[in-house]
């Protein structure tokens, strides 16, 4: 609710009064809605044929300053007539009294001043001359004095203070205090320790001592008066009770409203604007700080998010080194499932991650959303590194076959520089794990996920030739290492 | 040669390692028991043994015959085949005959040579890693290696890895 709105109010409610004379100026608000045709004169048509409400004629004739006899026939001002309708019709609105008491209960004194500076500002001549309704693009669709709260468009008034960010909910001590507070104003006396005491009634220097030092007379006169408030005190709540008046104690309704209303928190029995509880502050006093993220130093800054911190748990690798590795995205689908509400579609994601050393795993993941699918296969994948056998450190043991499902992936040692003549998702395993130079077939299906798993299958099921010896009572010698003084690259 | 014999103690073989048995036999013929023997000189079983219908005792898996051979018991006499593991894996794991009695294979010495570095030499595959063939040669059943050594081919009997 603004200030300046008595003042726009006046500029409408003028406005109105010049263009039907039967709206009556009135101090109390209103809203008039605009008509039909004069919100469709500023539509853009898209047909040929004019509309309909464009053929319907106005249920008013206009009005013209001709007719009313503030232009004459030259179009030049009858400063005359001008000046009559100007102080007839658009004068500054003059409150009664009581208006006046009714505005100031709403606006302080410096906001009366502001709205009456306002409506000093504005010349009444040119409200004859220039003020008319609005027929721009923009205009509201409804006069509005904003003077009157509106559901429907208007936002809900803040009448209540903002809660008390500080309040707390109330100990026993603070409960108890909160209680006497309301109970004392209920005017019963014994209970609240309302009443006057004894002592109340002696004079001032003898207030302080015990009963047992007071002169005779005090304590003769102080207990007759005593006696006598006791008295009044017992007369008047029996009358009380009698007329059934306000302070005959707390009744039924009372002990209900504490029970549904009284605040529990700390905040003075402060309203709020929602029915609703306020939120928990940011910084829940007593929990704020125990569930931070712990930031290990030795991370470097890398890991802002954690996401890194349950692998390095598992794996003991560093952030660092789990960034290094090389990660690829090999297979990406969508899969769904179907249940009574319909099909849930998910991403299945796989991942290959290795350090381009010996060491490789895959990761399978799936989600609903691609990209935490392929963040938590990326994640697995990390957590599956295992070294794999190489011989050379560049190629496999023999020939090696994987088969899932329908598909077989065979793969082949090869020599020194013969590169890596597989499938791109078989060259990306490849790549990430360190080999260098191998050769493969998938000679049935190529099922992209099949092909991943029966290629890592086939990578961990590489004979070691020492063991192969060890079992046959063998001693094994590489004869590449022998030869040229084991210089075979 | 009776080839049925290879093929069908190839087969026993596979199954037995695959059922883990320490102990099995295979009819007591020639030419079975040159091949056991050629595998026992590989290092792919560890005894062989010629005994009766009933396994022999333990300490006699140490011999080579539990009692010799009379005109009265050679038609019951068995080859017992003491087979091995190592790592919780048969050391000998897939037998795979090459010549059966319809189809004798052959390999001569060139042949075997590229064989045994790995590479395919006709109808025969290359060896893969810790993979064993065996060869009837002039000089009894062989394994690829000795066969080379000993400069003679002659037919492939079966595959061992």
């Amino acid at each position: 609710m603004s200030v300046a709105r008595p003042a726009a109010r006046r500029l409408f409610v003028s406005g109105c009064a010049a263009a039907a004379a039967a709206a009556s100026p009135s101090p109390i608000c209103r809203q008039i809605p605009i008509r039909p045709a004069f919100a469709a004169a500023t539509k853009t048509s898209f047909h040929t044929s004019s509309s309909l409400e464009a053929r319907k004629r106005s249920r008013f004739s206009s009005v013209h300053a001709r007719d009313l006899g503030l232009i004459n026939d030259q179009g030049e001002f009858n400063e005359q007539e001008l000046q009559k309708f100007t102080e007839q019709k658009m004068g500054p609105v003059k409150f009664s009294p009581e208006e006046m008491e009714e505005l100031s209960k709403i606006y302080t004194p410096e906001q009366i001043a502001a709205i009456e500076a306002g409506d000093a500002a504005i010349n009444p001549r040119d409200l004859t001359i220039q003020g008319r309704l609005r027929d721009d693009p923009y205009v509201l669709p409804y006069l509005d004095d904003f003077a009157e709260h509106q559901p429907i468009i208007d936002k809900r008034p803040q009448r209540n203070p903002p809660p008390d960010p500080h309040a707390k909910f109330m100990d026993l001590d603070e409960f108890t205090e909160d209680l006497i507070k309301w109970a004392d104003k209920f005017r019963v006396g014994e209970v609240t320790g309302t009443m006057k005491r004894l002592v109340d009634f002696v004079p001032e220097e003898y207030q302080s001592v015990a009963e047992g030092q007071w002169p005779g007379e005090v304590r003769d006169e102080a207990h007759k008066q005593f006696k006598a408030y006791l008295q009044q005190t017992v007369e008047r709540q029996a009358k009380d009770k009698l007329d059934g008046q306000e302070g005959a104690g707390i009744t039924d309704a009372d002990v209900l409203q504490y029970i549904l209303e009284r605040s529990i928190m700390t905040d003075d029995g402060l309203k709020s604007n929602s029915s609703l509880a306020p939120a928990l502050p940011r910084k829940v006093p007593g929990v704020a700080g125990l569930y931070a993220r712990s930031v290990d130093p030795a991370d470097e800054g890398l890991d802002p998010l954690g996401i890194y911190q349950d692998v390095k748990k598992r794996t003991g690798l560093t952030v660092q080194q789990m960034l290094d590795l090389r990660t690829k995205r090999l297979v990406h689908r969508f899969v769904s499932n179907q249940t009574r509400l319909g099909k849930i579609q998910s991403s299945s994601v796989i991942y290959v991650a290795g350090n381009g050393n010996g060491m490789l795993g895959i990761g399978m993941a799936k989600s609903t959303e691609p990209v935490i699918a392929t963040n938590k296969a990326r994640l697995m994948a990390i957590r599956n590194l295992q070294p794999i056998r190489r011989y050379e450190n560049r190629t496999i043991y023999g020939n090696v076959k994987g088969k899932v499902s329908g598909t077989v992936v065979e793969l082949s040692a090869r020599p020194p520089g013969f590169g890596l003549r597989v499938q791109h998702r078989i060259f990306e395993i490849c790549r990430a794990g360190g080999i260098h130079d191998l050769s493969a077939r998938v000679p049935r299906s190529r099922n992209p996920m099949n092909t991943v798993k029966a290629t890592w299958e086939a990578l961990c099921n590489q004979k070691d030739p020492e063991e192969i010896a060890v079992g046959r009572g063998k001693k094994l010698v590489d004869v590449r290492k022998v030869y040229y003084g084991g210089s075979v690259y | 040669m009776p080839m049925h014999s290879i093929t069908n103690a190839c087969a026993h073989l596979q199954n037995a390692t695959r059922a883990r048995l320490g102990l099995t036999s295979l009819p007591n013929t020639k030419y079975v028991l040159r091949l056991a023997l050629a595998m026992h000189r590989a290092g792919l079983i560890s005894s062989v043994t010629r005994g009766g219908p009933t396994p022999p005792p333990p300490e006699a898996l140490l011999t080579t015959e539990t009692e010799p051979v009379t005109t009265a018991n050679v038609a019951n006499r068995r080859l017992w085949i003491g087979l091995k593991y190592w790592n919780n894996q048969p050391v000998m794991s897939k037998l795979q005959p090459v010549s059966k009695p319809s189809r004798r294979v052959t390999a001569t010495i060139p042949e075997l040579a590229k064989v045994a570095r790995g590479f395919r030499a006709g109808h025969l595959l290359g060896l893969n890693v810790g993979e064993l063939m065996f060869i009837s040669t002039d000089k009894g059943v062989l394994e690829i290696r000795e066969a080379l050594e000993k400069k003679s081919g002659g037919l492939v009997l079966c595959r061992v890895s």
